[in-house]
């Protein structure tokens, strides 16, 4: 009985409060909707923390691992992440693409390279087709895994539509150089200026190669017919009319020029057509303006906002609900077009078919007329290698389909890479994060975060020109704004779970912490407060 | 000896009998570890002395003494006392509940105020005696129900106000006197060390909410109490020698209604003409405290916003002890 009337007491910690929990809590890293909503599958938040803690260069490995052309990214994407951003339910999205692109040009300013994931030289030789952003996006990958990568491609430079179609203000010729020569510092042989199919047969490259990467993207324009001048005579197409003006070739162009469709070409095209001197560019367009689809799928105008804001802010004129009847011709000259008001953009079969109404016939005149209606894939020379009973060969980027943006053509080239290299060494795909759960807004406890103004970049370059117009950011601001990223479901170390809990169970430790389920009594507090909803509860 | 946490000592361990999601223990744990293990600590009858210390078990890892419910302040003299006959300098850190404050120990409390020992003395108000079953405390705000104080046909839960205890304290003319609460961590640690660094009787209020008294979700005893400090009806305040010397300005200030609705204890008052009344009450008795405090104008960059903010990589904040001066 002496023990019952001893003075010394024993410790709490003899008796485990865990038993009384129905609930438990468990960290649980989630996929923030920034890197879910990135075509390139760009784990954006990882490379906001990092960039946080100043920690530049990996900030830039980090961001490179998915996308090794950040600062063409940062100025040319349509950034969907921003749209994403759960921040923009509490004051405005962090500003993403100003952040990327400032790390992309720091990293060229200073030189930094791209690392080989492994030592190990593979010997199977990869053929990549085209030296595009998803050609250049799968043969990175590729190599820097150890495999050879060859890149054919039919033009002189590489880069693709980048290089072709991207005018110089949105992208200037040495930034788009200067991070395909770092992806191809990785060991990757370039042979520029060869067509396969016609400089090189199919047969030899299936020979040559264990796999092989089509990625000759959507380079035919869809041409108008007008079927009394087939020398279209004052008509081209929008992909023409870009790649003659960035190899310098169009020196001025008329007075009123008008544009023929809704995408970003159209918005490029009208905006260098401003650029080339022509006083009244107007873009004609079936869709309507951005915000008005009335709930249906495909009524808004393709281009982004941001391309149609800043080609308004270039002095471009946008006629929206608008068609193209005919061509208004005196002999051979051109005199302008018919428009007539757009009915509905699609056919009951949901085909783009626009329906003109009769009865409100416009004229506009023009001097020159830009079709920017579509391109088409130009699989010439190709046939024999993309039958589907041939192994080895995967297609993607613009080539593979819609929606069609560098963005998506990265990932898609990082998705091959990943399905290749299954397929070369029969095991499992190493592209695995979409298995992490989702986090919304609700998800996050706000009273933690202030509300913020986001920082924009500004622009000095005020002239109409094609010195490059995007704006870029300082030091001070992209640190600023990945600082504003929520970190939505992973853990920044707030210690908040560790500081709230009641019962001691929550243990700190050098960069993370870990819960004693022995006295953890399942409250609940430490995932109400987790600021990011980092912390889940399930049942016990 | 609990050495599992080596960014905290853990003065009150786990395996303590509070209930899931105690406000109590979350500020105790909080304010123990920011005194440290080396401190003399002398519990009052309560909550916390209740489940801290059951069945030959002692969550403490510090000295700590209990008596009885009316005396801790008359103990913690007379510990005081002696050690400052012998030249120890070790704190002595009294603890109760607002039973122990504000009622049953106010007496003994005036009296070691009125010595003026050298002591910090933390009251850990729930607002009712929770311990024996929630019954009224005169800290038990207006309007909230109690089995001591049930609404019904002729009652909208307690009729009386809640104590002004801090102005009875503070009009000792004494050191220190405090309000914080638990959602506000940076705030608890700047006063309890505050406290720390001063001479004579220093007293803090922590206001700690308890989801089985207060009758909210478990999981929201920090959301409660941000509700409290946000509405203004618990102002977080600073009074030396009975002068207000700071505040906590409210970033926003947000109706009653946010708080009351998550707390079953006033759940009456929103299905009755009365306890609408009662509701625009407690409004204008938060409003007159942002007034009397100037909660809202006080220019001030400490507010309620910068108290909440959280950073990348948190460094702990508590004072850690190297192994040789762990007891």
């Amino acid at each position: 009985m002496s023990h019952l009337l001893s003075v010394d007491p024993g410790s709490t910690l003899a008796y485990h409060t865990g038993d009384w929990r129905i609930q438990r809590p468990v960290y649980h890293n989630k996929w923030p909707p920034c890197g879910q909503t990135c075509p390139a599958g760009e784990d954006i938040q990882a490379y906001l923390a990092l960039i946080n803690d100043q920690q530049w260069e990996a900030a830039w490995h980090q961001l490179t691992q998915a996308n090794p052309l950040p600062a063409v990214m940062g100025r040319i994407c349509y950034h969907p992440c921003e749209l994403g951003c759960n921040r923009k339910h509490l004051d405005s999205a962090v500003n993403i693409h100003a952040v990327e692109r400032y790390l992309g040009d720091l990293a060229l300013q200073r030189g930094w390279c791209h690392q080989p994931l492994s030592t190990q030289q593979q010997t199977q030789q990869v053929a990549v087709i085209g030296a595009g952003p998803a050609g250049l996006s799968c043969a990175f990958q590729l190599a820097r895994r150890g495999y050879p990568v060859t890149i054919f491609d039919a033009q002189a430079a590489p880069g693709g539509t980048m290089y072709n179609a991207i005018p110089e203000y949105r992208l200037p010729k040495s930034v788009l150089s200067q991070e395909i020569a770092a992806i191809l510092a990785l060991g990757i042989q370039l042979r520029l200026n060869t067509r396969v199919g016609l400089d090189v047969s199919v047969e030899a490259l299936r020979e040559e190669f264990s796999a092989i990467f089509v990625a000759i993207g959507a380079q035919q324009p869809r041409i108008y017919r007008d079927d009394k001048h087939p020398t279209q005579h004052s008509v081209m197409t929008g992909l023409d009319f870009l790649r003659r003006v960035n190899q310098g070739e169009m020196a001025s162009l008329p007075k009123q020029v008008a544009v023929v469709g809704g995408g970003n070409t159209a918005m490029d095209a009208a905006r260098c057509a401003r650029r080339l001197g022509a006083e009244k560019v107007t873009v004609i367009c079936p869709q309507q303006p951005h915000g008005h689809h009335h709930g249906q799928a495909g009524t808004e105008i393709p281009a982004s906002a941001q391309e149609v804001a800043e080609a308004e802010a270039d002095g471009v004129v946008i006629l929206y609900r608008h068609g193209v009847r005919r061509l208004v011709r005196s002999g051979e000259h051109l005199s302008g077009l018919e428009l007539a008001q757009v009915d509905q953009v699609h056919d009951r079969h949901g085909r783009f078919n626009p329906k003109l109404f009769d009865g409100t016939e416009t004229f506009l005149p023009a001097d020159r007329v830009i079709f920017a209606i579509g391109q088409e894939v130009d699989c010439n020379g190709l046939d024999a290698l993309l039958q589907p009973e041939v192994p080895g060969v995967w297609m993607g980027g613009d080539a593979a389909g819609k929606p069609r943006n560098v963005a998506t053509a990265v990932g898609s080239g990082h998705q091959v890479a990943a399905s290749m290299i299954a397929f070369l060494g029969n095991t499992t795909s190493f592209d695995e994060h979409h298995q992490k759960a989702e986090i919304t807004f609700k998800d996050l406890n706000i009273n933690y975060y202030p509300k913020l103004t986001r920082r924009e970049a500004v622009s000095e370059n005020q002239v109409l020109g094609f010195q490059t117009s995007v704006p870029s950011l300082s030091t001070d601001d992209a640190l600023f704004e990945a600082g504003r990223c929520l970190s939505c479901g992973v853990c920044f170390e707030c210690d908040n779970c560790w500081h709230f809990c009641p019962d001691a169970a929550v243990i700190k430790h050098a960069e993370k912490y870990s819960i004693d389920y022995d006295y953890c009594k399942g409250c609940g507090i430490c995932a109400q407060e987790c600021p990011c909803g980092h912390i889940d509860m399930i049942r016990d | 000896m609990d050495k599992r946490d080596t960014f905290r000592p853990n003065v009150l361990t786990s395996g303590h009998r509070a209930c899931s999601g105690c406000g109590e223990a979350m500020a105790a744990r909080m304010v123990t570890d920011l005194i440290g293990p080396n401190a003399i600590y002398v519990n009052a009858t309560g909550c916390l002395q209740v489940f801290t210390t059951h069945n030959q078990q002692s969550a403490w890892q510090a000295p700590w003494i209990h008596s009885v419910f009316a005396n801790a302040a008359a103990v913690a003299s007379g510990v005081e006392a002696a050690l400052r006959a012998r030249g120890d300098p070790t704190p002595v850190v009294v603890q109760a509940g607002d039973g122990g404050t504000f009622d049953i120990g106010l007496q003994c409390l005036s009296g070691m105020i009125e010595r003026g020992h050298d002591v910090l003395f933390v009251c850990y108000d729930n607002e009712a005696y929770m311990n024996t079953g929630v019954q009224r405390s005169s800290s038990t705000p207006h309007g909230a129900r109690t089995t001591t104080s049930p609404p019904g046909r002729l009652s909208q839960g307690k009729h009386h106000f809640k104590k002004d205890v801090l102005s009875i304290i503070a009009a000792h003319h004494m050191p220190y006197a405090a309000t914080a609460t638990v959602a506000y961590f940076p705030d608890l640690k700047a006063k309890v060390e505050k406290a720390l660094s001063m001479q004579g009787l220093r007293f803090l209020q922590v206001l700690s909410p308890c989801p089985l008294g207060w009758d909210h979700e478990a999981a929201l005893s920090v959301s409660v109490s941000r509700l409290a400090v946000e509405t203004g009806l618990f102002p977080l305040v600073e009074l030396e020698y009975g002068s207000v010397t700071g505040v906590m300005r409210l970033a926003q200030q947000r109706p009653v209604e946010d708080y009351l609705k998550v707390q079953g204890r006033f759940k009456h008052l929103f299905n009755s003409k009365e306890g609408a009344v009662e509701v625009r009450h407690l409004q204008a008795l938060a409003d007159r405290r942002i007034q009397h405090y100037g909660l809202l104008d006080t220019p001030t960059e400490w507010d309620t916003l910068r108290a909440t903010q959280v950073q990348r990589h948190g460094r702990g904040g508590y004072p850690v002890m190297g192994e040789d001066t762990v007891q």
